[in-house]
């Protein structure tokens, strides 16, 4: 996009460009990195981050102090696994030992690899592995030992994949097996990242019982990975897509792009898109159990940027063409509002999951069922923050006694409604003028103005609502 | 179920049990339990299990307590499962007076007859419905809200099924009888094989064009419920019922099931017009959402108004008015957790299931009638 198309765009967009500016402008770090006395190694680390990581060295950096370094390096070892893992130079012989025996090098001072092939973009991090390992002997024990853990348990899983020839020629089969792969690659990421949660007390540790959670939050987030990136990994010859799934809609996986069978593949991405919503609530009650403002947005601004993804490629063929993103303005918005508490995050959720709602298409076999999911992630927020209250409501059915004669009520009433018009028409306009967000105010002012009214003939709404017998 | 034994209820009655609900109750006891079965209903022809199946039918008013005692003593059941009400269809003076008649008179008449006979268990069917005032939203509710009862009741249908359920639920333990166990089951929005009303309705807009009108913005949220899951919980409950009786030791307050109430649905709250059109597509409409126009709350209910007014002017009772868009734009869908949890309810019937089931009945029915 060149820059007078960008200028162009938010100028039509204002409120795209407004969120980025809110971002950029006014987002301050509940905790910022002390660079001053960091040591050779540890600027290292934070450079191999920023390198090998757009979307996560941000949040990563403005983490709790307590993790921060352990994260850090957490990252960068799986980060070191996947670049040999994807490195389809290597040799297979070669690469199986490498995978499993990770866990061994990072232990050895002074170990680098520098086999990888010159486009494997990530190289330059193995080839100064040496500072990571310098780092990794600094982390307090209980920490490393959870890091060591999953890094053997994730080069055992990539090494399993590597050598089944099966997975290699055939992709993925069953959604058990789609579920398992992504396991191995977010799962075992999010157990790793919880008991580091939870070993620093700024998790709840009743998270290390309910496992599912945790595996929600990477199942999540990897499945929609997949739903967008279809276009990209069938170019690259690579499908994630278990055959379970796309085999109800077509014949060949070929035939998914095939612009004839677009009906066909959108049903298909639909089915998909049910598959990774049913951990959306989990993962708004995972985020429950966190109790660091800093650990909350490191996991939530993953998430909202998942379901807003999820969002945006329901129902959207542009994902068999080409590769689709969130737009930055969208992205911005979705940080700020991920950078507060559950409720906001709650808000986020229900947003995108009824414009998924809207769009969905009765003709779509998977229409009721993406319904109801989204119903009941709706009664899942109501259920931790809910709207009504029994005992008000009891309370509101009793008849109250009168107080006060009319007259003098109006007038005190007359008068408070001035007061509060004034004080608040003052308090929007000083908050607007401060950067307060009032695109929501508007946009449901919109709705509410919004749609022409068609004639209607009497008696076309049908009676539901009683439960008749 | 078929390997593992089936559960036993003894002796059961079931009243209405030749209606929509009641036929279906009928078939899962048989079908799921260990037990005999009697129906009571006004007509025992409808509905009707074939003879092999063993079900004794009785044809008695429910109001006429001299006759119910008569065949209580005669059959001498363990669980009684009180299903009969009327249709809920009409709001005059005189649906007004059978409601009356047959959901609170009728109600007490059986509770006597429970009482004077050596019943252990009685489950009733009660409604959703006495929980909502037909106004106000009900958003993720359970059975802490209160019922909406006398002049805040607009429906005098659910106030009488919120009297009869007082009247049984009172009966619990009390002194006429201490060994009998009543609990009361509130089904929302019941659809399924035997239903004249929201398939039917439903089906009718279809085959008459008028798909293509949505009121409100469809983001409310409600529950309906497949019917043999609302028989399925009833029965969970008479057999919790029977366990409570054979137990020394009264259940802790967060197990008991006797004198409770329990809301029963699908445990899948839906978009109401999703719902529609969910019934739709299953009666085969080709349409998507292209189509639809959307008709604001508002306006709909100036509509509704305009109508009431002028069929008052013609004297007719309106065939539309602002109760139906209030309907059609409420959120009401409740947290069955308490079912789920005392009772072990899960729905056996996914809602999609139920809605192919239901609506493939509608359309065998409409055709049946077309070549009759």
């Amino acid at each position: 996009m060149g820059a007078a198309r960008n200028a162009l765009y938010y100028l039509v967009h204002p409120n795209q460009l407004r969120s980025i500016i809110q971002w950029k402008v006014w987002h301050e770090p509940v905790h910022r990195r002390n660079t001053e006395d960091e040591t050779e190694t540890e600027a290292a680390c934070f450079q191999y981050l920023d390198l090998t990581s757009r979307s996560f060295s941000a949040v990563i950096k403005e983490l709790n102090p307590e993790l921060l370094m352990p994260i850090c390096l957490f990252y960068l070892v799986l980060r070191g696994l996947d670049t040999i893992e994807d490195d389809m130079t290597i040799d297979i012989k070669e690469k199986e030992p490498l995978l499993r025996n990770f866990s061994v090098h990072m232990e050895q001072d002074g170990w680098t690899f520098d086999k990888n092939g010159p486009n494997e973009k990530d190289r330059e991090l193995l080839v100064h592995f040496d500072s990571v390992i310098v780092e990794l002997k600094k982390v307090k024990k209980p920490y490393y030992e959870i890091i060591k853990d999953i890094t053997i348990k994730m080069g055992n899983g990539m090494a399993d994949y590597a050598i089944n020839a099966e997975h290699n020629i055939n992709g993925i089969n069953t959604i058990d097996e789609y579920e398992l792969y992504c396991h191995y690659v977010a799962g075992l990421v999010g157990e790793g990242l919880t008991r580091l949660f939870v070993a620093s007390e700024l998790a709840n540790p009743q998270l290390l019982v309910r496992t599912d959670l945790t595996e929600s939050m990477g199942q999540m987030l990897q499945k929609i990975n997949i739903i967008r990136d279809v276009h990209e990994d069938w170019v690259d010859k690579r499908r994630f897509w278990p055959k379970e799934i796309w085999s109800q809609y077509v014949n060949n996986w070929d035939d998914l792009f095939a612009i004839e069978n677009r009906e066909k593949a959108l049903q298909c991405s639909s089915h998909m898109v049910l598959n990774a919503l049913k951990h959306a609530d989990e993962c708004l009650f995972y985020m429950a159990g966190i109790r660091d403002q800093s650990v909350f947005n490191f996991v939530a601004i993953p998430q909202s940027m998942a379901i807003a993804t999820l969002e945006l490629v329901f129902r959207n063929p542009a994902i068999f063409e080409r590769n689709i993103k969130i737009t930055k303005g969208d992205a911005c918005q979705l940080m700020i509002e991920s950078t507060q508490n559950l409720r906001v995050v709650c808000d986020v959720f229900r947003k995108y999951i009824k414009r998924i709602h809207k769009k969905n298409d009765p003709r779509d076999p998977n229409y009721l069922a993406i319904s109801t999911q989204c119903g009941k992630i709706e009664q899942f927020i109501e259920s931790i923050f809910p709207t009504q209250d029994p005992k008000k409501i009891e309370a509101a059915a009793k008849p109250a006694e009168p107080t006060m004669d009319t007259g003098e009520a109006f007038m005190l009433v007359a008068s408070v409604v001035a007061t509060l018009a004034l004080i608040g028409l003052l308090m929007v306009g000083l908050a607007w003028f401060m950067g307060a967000r009032m695109d929501k105010f508007f946009n449901n002012m919109d709705n509410f103005l919004g749609g022409s009214a068609p004639k209607v003939t009497p008696s076309l709404i049908p009676v539901p609502g009683r439960d008749e017998l | 179920m078929a390997s593992e034994k089936k559960p036993a209820l003894g002796s059961v009655m079931v009243i209405g049990g030749c209606g929509f609900l009641g036929h279906h109750v009928v078939r899962v006891l048989l079908r799921d339990y260990n037990c005999s079965v009697s129906v009571i209903d006004l007509r025992c022809t409808r509905n009707r299990r074939p003879e092999s199946d063993g079900v004794s039918y009785h044809e008695a008013d429910i109001t006429d307590a001299a006759k119910l005692e008569s065949i209580f003593s005669q059959t001498k059941p363990d669980v009684v499962i009180h299903t009969a009400s009327p249709p809920a269809q009409s709001n005059d003076s005189v649906s007004h007076a059978l409601f009356k008649k047959v959901n609170v008179d009728g109600t007490a008449a059986v509770v006597k007859a429970c009482q004077k006979t050596g019943v252990k268990a009685l489950v009733y069917t009660s409604s959703a419905s006495v929980m909502s005032d037909n106004r106000s939203d009900l958003i993720n509710a359970d059975e802490r809200w209160p019922t909406v009862r006398g002049s805040q009741q607009s429906e005098y249908y659910s106030e009488t099924k919120a009297a009869a359920e007082e009247l049984v639920l009172a009966a619990n333990r009390a002194p006429e009888a201490p060994k009998l166990l009543t609990c009361s089951i509130r089904p929302s929005g019941i659809m399924g094989e035997g239903d004249t009303m929201v398939l039917y309705h439903l089906i009718n807009i279809l085959h008459q064009g008028r798909s293509g009108v949505q009121v409100g913005n469809n983001d409310n949220l409600f529950d309906f419920t497949y019917v043999e899951n609302v028989a399925h919980g009833h029965l969970l409950a008479a057999r919790a019922l029977l366990l409570t009786a054979a137990s020394k030791t009264i259940p802790l307050d967060t197990e008991r099931v006797d004198g409770e109430a329990f809301l029963i649905t699908n445990d899948s709250p839906v978009y109401f017009w999703d719902f529609a059109r969910a019934v739709w597509a299953a009666a085969g409409s080709p349409h998507g959402t292209e189509h639809v126009r959307v008709l604001p709350r508002s306006v709909g209910m100036v509509l509704g108004y305009c109508s009431e007014w002028f069929f008052w002017a013609i004297g007719k009772p309106p065939t539309f008015n602002r109760q139906r868009i209030v309907y059609s734009c409420m959120t009401r869908y409740y947290d069955i957790s308490k079912a789920k949890k005392r009772l072990g309810y899960q729905p056996l019937v996914s809602l999609e299931d139920g809605i192919k089931r239901s609506v493939k009945w509608t359309l065998e029915q409409q055709e049946s009638a077309k070549k009759a």
